[in-house]
């Protein structure tokens, strides 16, 4: 019990300070400038009675979940693959390299004037911002597996797809781990940046509409909520990354 | 994946060595090479059977390049976007800098701060636009201050990083010879955090890159972000291609200058290499 408490106090005791320096802050400067924690969760409340915040907080997570998990089934299997088949990796590898250093929001205008404003091109925009994580650390991990694995299973006669399934899939699903952190954390900016300039919907437009109509509360208590969110997928991200990180050596 | 003590991965970009051996039935630039042609020659097959005349194509982007960038406009976005990178950039690394070797020395400012850093860091960086936009207009500001906000705090756990990693020897001799704090702070703890100093420009300066476009696209300020912007709502789109292709070259460049650093530099650090 001591214990405990001796080991979170330190982490109570800074929120508690931060969250106290920005009431004060708040207090003694314009409202159209900071608002202070008290008022912040007071809109916050507003916002979530009104019905408003529910309903847009669905749509996101829907935009969110649907991209990321078409991210995911399309990067494991076609990482896999490149692992599994060597020319093709050989010659795919600087492309893929490039297209993950490459900053996907500059795609966002070409994909709002082919595909317009329906939930297709949203969609489109997380994907493209989870794959490559997913994509690469998958390529990653199966090209680490040893390569008398694979001997011992073929000159047992495993077929490809058991070979696949026993083998290869579970030697990577540490590496995929480490894919799906990274591509959580990149999956919720593409979210966002695609509520902001693809049609607006969800957390991306209550924040917008409190920004236009001047209601700093209400773009406080949206930052706060966003900014919650993304702390618990990372926290998230990376219990289930250690969680698998087990299994390797 | 090499990860840091706090679980920011280091970016396993130049993780990979690719070293031609003799156990390899082909070389690597052969299908390097066609499979560049092959994507090349699907796409441009793929826009002219499917997509209007004005979507970007090899052909026509290829055929833009010479035109675009003798373009004023385009010399002036790339000028405006790499000036706000470069100066929100460097504070970024002096205040980050400054605020991570005290993180990494002093455990109570440790304590204090540590959870704000990780959580903003976690944070989706675009979602401050609205709050910045308020705050400092649409203005040239809004973009630098959010050119900072994306680099700082990958600076900062880097930073903090290194400055843990001191070796105690050195410090303590310092400390042998009554080196006062600050005089340790500066000549000790910085240059041997430099290497980790790099991987966290690394991680920010790509940071900082996206940054700035998307905060000319939400904002409307003049640069390489909102060429594309322009160009691609005015359906040209092989112009607005060209801005991309310039985008993609400065990341990638940038990771190879950081990079080549090191190497150059820091010969004795492989912290890249220990991925594999």
């Amino acid at each position: 019990m001591q214990q405990t408490i001796r080991r979170h106090a330190p982490f109570w005791l800074s929120i508690f300070a931060g969250l106290a320096l920005w009431e004060i802050a708040g207090r003694n400067s314009s409202p159209a400038f900071l608002v202070p924690f008290s008022e912040t969760l007071v809109r916050l409340w507003q916002l979530i009675v009104g019905g408003d915040f529910i309903a847009q907080f669905l749509d996101s997570a829907t935009l969110f979940i649907t991209g990321f998990v078409i991210a995911l089934a399309g990067g494991v299997p076609l990482g896999l693959l490149l692992a599994r088949v060597r020319v093709l990796r050989v010659g795919v590898e600087p492309y893929l390299m490039t297209l993950y250093a490459t900053p996907m929001v500059a795609l966002i205008p070409f994909i709002l004037s082919l595909m317009g404003f329906g939930f297709a091109p949203k969609v489109l925009v997380v994907f493209l911002f989870a794959v490559f994580p997913v994509l690469y650390n998958t390529v990653e991990g199966a090209r680490s597996i040893k390569p008398e694995l694979i001997e011992v299973a073929k000159s047992y006669r495993s077929s490809e797809w058991s070979l696949w399934r026993e083998v290869m899939l579970p030697y990577t699903l540490p590496y995929i781990m480490t894919g799906v952190r990274q591509a959580i954390g990149r999956a919720l900016v593409g979210m966002v940046a695609a509520e902001f300039f693809l049609s607006s919907t969800g957390l991306g437009q209550l924040i917008m509409g409190a920004s236009q109509n001047f209601d700093t509360g209400g773009v406080f208590a949206s930052i706060l909520v966003i900014g919650l969110i993304g702390v618990g997928l990372m926290r998230l991200g990376l219990k289930i990354e250690n969680h698998f990180a087990r299994w390797r050596q | 994946m090499t990860e840091s003590t706090i679980g920011i991965p280091v970016p396993a970009a130049a993780a990979r060595k690719i070293s031609p051996s003799a156990d390899r039935p082909f070389g690597t630039f052969m299908p390097r090479l066609l499979t560049g042609l092959g994507i090349l020659l699907l796409w441009e097959l793929v826009v002219r059977a499917f997509a209007p005349a004005y979507v970007a194509k090899p052909t026509t982007v290829i055929l833009a390049i010479p035109r675009v960038i003798i373009d004023p406009a385009f010399l002036t976005a790339t000028g405006q976007t790499l000036g706000a990178v470069a100066e929100g950039l460097a504070i970024a690394l002096v205040a980050g800098t400054a605020i991570g070797l005290l993180m990494g020395r002093s455990v109570m400012f440790e304590r204090a701060i540590r959870h704000y850093v990780n959580g903003f860091y976690a944070m989706p960086m675009i979602i401050v636009l609205p709050l910045f936009s308020l705050w400092f207009g649409y203005s040239g500001a809004a973009r630098i201050a959010t050119i900072i906000f994306a680099a700082i705090f990958s600076i900062i756990i880097n930073a903090a990083d290194g400055a843990r990693s001191v070796p105690r020897d050195y410090l303590e001799v310092a400390r042998a010879f009554r080196s006062d704090r600050l005089s340790m702070l500066v000549e000790i703890v910085l240059p041997s955090s430099v290497p980790y100093l790099l991987a966290g420009i690394r991680l920010a300066a790509g940071r900082a890159l996206i940054g700035a476009v998307v905060a000319e696209f939400f904002l409307s300020v003049g640069g390489l972000g909102y060429f594309i912007l322009y160009n691609s709502r005015t359906y040209h789109h092989d112009a607005a291609f060209v801005g991309v292709l310039l985008l993609a070259a400065f990341g990638v460049g940038f990771e190879l200058l950081v990079v080549g650093c090191t190497r150059r530099f820091l010969p004795w650090y492989r912290r890249d290499e220990k991925a594999d």
